[in-house]
């Protein structure tokens, strides 16, 4: 469909107590290129530089302290966001970009100008991307059934934004001991010893799952679903390291992600305000939950006999364990969890998933050439890596279950 | 005013008059008012009182709203065989706009004591008047949401608002 051409008013100006007058037409072009953005008040938002040894240039965390959100800015985003003070037009902001860094790539300013609508840094509230395309396809029966079910299940979420003081009791009377060398040295060694034990166990998993008498596939959904408790327990984790690092923890409740994917989630996006290894550690210390209850079960599993019911229940717990430390913690699989979150904020990149999404998009449709620079290999890497990865997953799994059947 | 057969084939071109028989025309034709103005005068301002309504024979009037201070918008430009002013013709309210000639313009003028004149002397050319009153303020409606929705999307061009995305 032909865009629509910009809209467009007629003004009429008059001149000093006169009938004279002049017309002036305004399309909404004119209107945007004036437009004086005005950033919301200081005291509304904090901003923290983000600095690191491979990215050439640094990077800048910006919060809404009203709403709690966060945006990451790049440097030139950063020197666009002071300029926008309510006085200056939007063709001035351009002007003055061009001259400080000798670039003509304006995209970057409506982008900024969306992003910061978005985070309400610049006011207003969006719609989500899944929604919008469900509403424009309301027509078809079964989109309006998906939406109705989506709009059901969004509606369950339990949640409370009064857990600040739980976390820091928790913490108080015990959670702050998860934080100690001590505590790293025994999840250092249950990882051997769990390690040690998978291998064994992995010898035969034909007869390591025949405990499960014939119903292996319906006994690893019940392991799956006592899995979702840890996930709770991964959420707790990244709570208490966020109050180890004196930051505040805004929520934490239970929902149906994107509508569908039930999970439990906590609001540590404080942390971002805190120094790199604040953050690192936060992202790592959940997972590592993964990582203590699976080398538990392996370890169990091995101790019990061999074709029994615990064995079977404890190993292929240990295994469900270990793929969620490996999903959560590995970056290359199109999943932004806390791997991704941690190798982002040490190579400066915050935006690698989607630069490299588009960017390879662009070469598969031929609408992108390619081009040899640095952050050209690290989309190109990110791409291959993720897609072999998930490749690779798929395979373990059905290989796990066919060997569990067979 | 003397109707001239210049004058009588204009008015059967207008619009709200183009169902009426010519004695009825001719009669109306003789209540109406000749009003001419030059380039850039103002005919009546926003919140001046009123009870006629114009049709443009010759030129083009600028019909505007204030929007601030020295500005105003353009709504709409009249130009010859259409008319303007009828709200206040109607119920003697207060001009919603300003208009003003954008080129030198002659009007014909319909006072209010004329339309009740012609109400009770031709009931039938009245009826037909009203009833094409009636469909052109449909469409100067459906104009005016039309117009909404264009400030709208001017809104949204011009602020560069996303509101589709996430």
């Amino acid at each position: 469909m032909q865009r629509p051409a910009p809209a467009k008013f007629e003004l009429l100006v008059r001149r000093d107590d006169t009938e004279d007058f002049e017309l002036r037409q305004v399309a909404s072009v004119i209107g945007y290129l004036n437009s004086r953005p005005r950033r919301v008040d200081q005291e509304s938002y904090e901003i923290s530089e983000l600095r690191s040894r491979l990215a050439a240039a640094p990077g800048f965390i910006l919060k809404n302290k009203t709403t709690d959100r966060f945006l990451l800015l790049s440097a030139q985003e950063r020197f666009l966001w002071d300029q926008m003070d309510g006085a200056t037009a939007l063709q001035a902001i351009a002007t003055a970009y061009v001259l400080k860094y000798g670039e003509f790539d304006f995209e970057i300013i409506p982008s900024l100008l969306r992003k910061l609508q978005r985070a309400q840094l610049l006011t207003f509230e969006p719609t989500s991307r899944l929604r919008a395309a469900l509403a424009r396809n309301r027509g078809r029966v079964i989109v309006k059934a998906i939406e109705l079910v989506l709009t059901g299940l969004e509606r369950i979420r339990i949640s409370s934004h009064n857990v600040q003081s739980f976390f820091q009791a928790l913490y108080r009377y015990g959670g702050f001991l998860l934080f100690t060398p001590i505590a790293a040295i025994a999840c250092a060694v249950l990882a051997v010893l769990g390690a040690a034990a998978a291998f064994v166990l992995f010898h035969d998993v034909h007869d390591m799952l025949e405990g499960f008498g014939g119903h292996a596939l319906r006994g690893i959904l019940t392991v799956k679903l006592l899995f979702f408790a840890s996930v709770a327990l991964h959420q707790f984790v990244h709570g208490l390291a966020c109050i180890h690092y004196r930051r505040r923890v805004r929520e934490f409740g239970f929902t149906f992600l994107h509508g569908f994917v039930p999970t439990f989630y906590i609001d540590v996006t404080d942390i971002f305000m805190a120094s790199r290894r604040a953050r690192v550690i936060t992202a790592v210390t959940g997972a590592l939950v993964h990582l203590a209850l699976g080398a538990v079960a392996f370890v169990v599993a091995a101790q019990a006999p061999t074709g029994s019911f615990t064995q079977a229940f404890a190993a292929a717990s240990g295994i469900i364990q270990w793929q969620a430390l490996v999903i959560a913690l590995y970056p290359f699989c199109f999943i932004e969890m806390d791997g991704y979150h941690v190798l982002v904020d040490v190579l400066g990149v915050p935006t690698l998933k989607p630069d490299a999404m588009t960017y390879m998009k662009g070469l598969l449709t031929g609408a992108g050439r390619m081009r040899q620079g640095r952050e050209e290999l690290l989309w190109i890497g990110y791409v291959a890596l993720s897609a072999l990865s998930v490749a690779a997953f798929i395979a373990f799994n059905v290989w796990i279950i066919v060997s569990a059947t067979h | 005013m003397q109707a001239s057969a210049e004058t009588l084939a204009f008015l059967h071109d207008v619009r709200v008059f183009e169902a009426f028989a010519d004695p009825d025309l001719v009669a109306l034709a003789e209540r109406l008012r000749e009003r001419e103005l030059r380039r850039r005068q103002i005919l009546f301002r926003e919140g001046d009182r009123g009870d006629e309504m114009f049709i443009v024979r010759r030129g083009t009037i600028l019909i505007s709203k204030a929007v601030t201070g020295k500005v105003e918008q353009v709504l709409v430009r009249v130009e010859p065989f259409d008319f303007f002013g009828e709200m206040s013709l109607f119920d003697g309210s207060p001009r919603s706009a300003t208009a003003q000639a954008e080129t030198d313009v002659e009007l014909l003028v319909l006072g209010r004591d004329s339309l009740q004149a012609m109400t009770e002397t031709a009931p039938r050319a009245a009826a037909a008047f009203f009833y094409a009153m009636v469909q052109v303020f449909m469409e100067r409606l459906r104009r005016s949401t039309q117009q909404v929705a264009e400030a709208t999307r001017w809104g949204l061009e011009a602020t560069g608002l996303d509101v589709e995305a996430r």
